[in-house]
């Protein structure tokens, strides 16, 4: 018990006495902690925004202009039936017009080209929204009955049909592409946190073939640089989630108006899963830390 | 199960010292009288340096014997081999009644806390104070925390260094910094001190100062094995002289002096 006591207070005198070298490591400690917090805040708003691109996905399905109103609704109702469909709202041809100038209002030519056609060119239409967007094809495929075909000018569905694979696509991509960069951020920082100890203990290496001659067992000289390494470990950890907390309660504002509308909310996040993440933060780092230590030690003091 | 001296040592034949102040094992030197033995002790270093070669002496408790011989002649080999910083290629090493030959990794700190070890270059630990640096050899033989508060700053006053215990190595002259690792080898009363070049790396008059004070440390009953090829130093003080050549013992006088060549 007391050579523990020893043990902790020497790890902390070392951390103390040699400061640059404590420094430089916790700095390295540091920065893979940021590097696995850009994964991670990257990866949540990739998926919020995924999620978001999906949700907004909506088809328009335009009608002839001379279908009825009743016709359109019977069709609303219809696709209301479906369990797969969230909301369909019904547009006027005025409303569709007036959309339709304000999404070209930029466009002089496509302007001037409606100006010349008599009348409103554009028919009646539905806006379907669907609780998943990969439920589409099935909801286009049930407007094809012979009841409501004739009535229906225009779907975008191959538009749509191809934004849509783009999109899952992307998702998956993402997935894919945070993982390989997560791993190579992690063996990068793997590489950076051995070294950086490697260095200290070699540093150390004159120090501890004197405890040893002055009759230090293995676990005196072992204990405090086994120590050091999950003290490191515990302020960098301490460090990020300040710099986290720091820069979130800054930057979520803004954050949250550049995602309009998405549901990104990374405090929120951060808060929920805390223990979680800062824990596993902590986890990584205590364990490549002893880890290395030891390993150092044995390869380069053969202690 | 921790091992000491005293756990192989017969029944006492011979008085206390009286200046002794035994720690532990510490009474433990008149018991055998006879403190280092080497049998026929050759060391080869890979691939073919045969540092010692038949080397065989037994120094008794309380002797102040002087190693000397020309560079390269095996005078630390025998040292470090005393202190277990190697072992014997073949022959035997008893530090008193304790083989070594083959010691343990295990049980090299235990010899290690009976032996005092000072080096040429003072081997202090450079980010601990003086103080510090001293009671580190108590420390991580397990003595409390009291004892240490009350040994070190007598023991730095023995070394003549009382006023400069709370300084680092880098703040100390050269024969300071070997008083303070003499402190350090002394501190948890070893039977034994060994000194490889003391006084190496100080000035004459330093170098004569350190000396005596490892005369007195062996007034008080502390058997020195002192390497040097410092001739004055051998001849200085008219005790047992072991000289070395090529690895083997070529003389062994008692109240010798140092041979030339
Ligand atoms: N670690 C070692 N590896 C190989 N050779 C060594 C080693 N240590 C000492 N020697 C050789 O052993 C011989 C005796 O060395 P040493 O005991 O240091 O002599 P001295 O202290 O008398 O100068 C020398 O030839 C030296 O080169
Ligand atoms: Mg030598």
């Amino acid at each position: 018990m007391r050579s523990f006591f020893r043990i902790i207070r020497f790890a902390l005198q070392s951390m103390m006495r040699n400061f640059w070298l404590s420094f430089v490591t916790v700095s390295v400690f540091v920065l893979t902690l940021i590097t696995i917090n850009s994964v991670i805040i990257l990866n949540v708003l990739a998926n919020a925004s995924v999620k978001s691109v999906e949700g907004r996905v909506q088809v328009t399905v335009y009608f002839t202009s001379d279908s009825s109103e009743d016709t359109v609704k019977s069709v609303q109702g219809y696709l209301l039936g479906l369990s797969q469909v969230k909301e369909v709202s019904y547009v006027t041809a005025e409303e569709a017009l007036a959309n339709f100038k304000l999404n070209h209002q930029n466009d002089p030519v496509i302007l001037a080209a409606l100006d010349e056609v008599d009348g409103n060119p554009l028919g009646q239409a539905l806006k379907i929204r669907a609780y998943n967007a990969s439920d589409f094809p099935f909801i286009l495929e049930a407007l094809e009955t012979p009841e409501y075909k004739p009535f229906i000018k225009e779907k975008n569905y191959d538009n749509y049909e191809s934004a849509l694979k783009v999109l899952s696509d992307f998702s998956e991509k993402v997935r894919l592409g945070f993982l390989i960069l997560a791993l190579f951020f992690g063996f990068i920082a793997i590489l950076i946190v051995f070294n950086t100890i490697r260095v200290a203990i070699y540093v150390h290496r004159e120090e501890i073939g004197i405890m040893k001659l002055v009759g230090a067992n293995d676990w005196f000289v072992r204990g405090p640089f086994l120590l050091e390494s999950i003290f490191y470990a515990l302020i960098a950890t301490a460090i990020m989630a300040a710099i986290i907390a720091s820069t979130l309660s800054f930057a979520n504002p803004y954050i949250v108006a550049f995602f309009q509308g998405v549901d990104v909310d990374l405090v929120a996040y951060y808060t929920t899963n805390a223990a979680p993440l800062f824990g596993a933060q902590f986890g990584i780092l205590a364990f490549l830390g002893l880890g290395t230590t030891a390993f150092a030690m044995r390869r380069y003091l053969r202690v | 199960m921790r091992r000491s001296l005293r756990s192989v040592r017969g029944p006492p034949s011979a008085p206390p010292v009286e200046s002794l102040a035994p720690l532990g094992w510490f009474d433990a030197a008149w018991y055998n009288p006879i403190m280092i033995t080497f049998k026929n002790v050759t060391k080869e270093y890979p691939p073919k340096t045969h540092a010692l070669a038949g080397v065989s002496f037994r120094i008794e408790a309380g002797e102040f014997v002087s190693i000397t011989g020309q560079s390269g002649s095996g005078k630390s080999t025998v040292a470090k081999l005393i202190f277990a910083e190697e072992k014997p290629t073949s022959g035997h090493i008893h530090i008193g009644d304790w083989d070594i030959s083959n010691i343990r990794h295990s049980d090299i700190p235990i010899l290690r806390r009976q032996i005092g070890v000072v080096f040429q270059d003072f081997k202090l630990l450079p980010k601990k104070t003086a103080f510090e640096n001293v009671a580190f050899a108590l420390e991580v033989a397990g003595e409390s925390s009291k004892r240490i508060r009350d040994v070190v700053p007598h023991v730095l006053k023995i070394v003549g260094l009382g006023e400069k215990g709370g300084r680092y190595p880098r703040q100390l002259s050269g024969g300071e910094q070997q008083r303070v690792s003499i402190a350090r080898a002394l501190v948890h009363r070893p039977k034994i001190i060994v000194a490889d070049e003391p006084t190496g790396n100080l000035d004459a008059i330093t170098a004569r100062e350190i000396i005596e004070l490892f005369t007195r440390i062996n007034d008080f009953g502390t058997t020195i094995v002192l390497v040097t090829h410092d001739r004055d130093i051998v001849n200085g003080l008219h005790r047992r002289v072991i000289t070395l050549r090529e690895g083997k013992v070529a003389s062994d006088a008692e109240k010798g002096k140092y041979l030339l060549a």
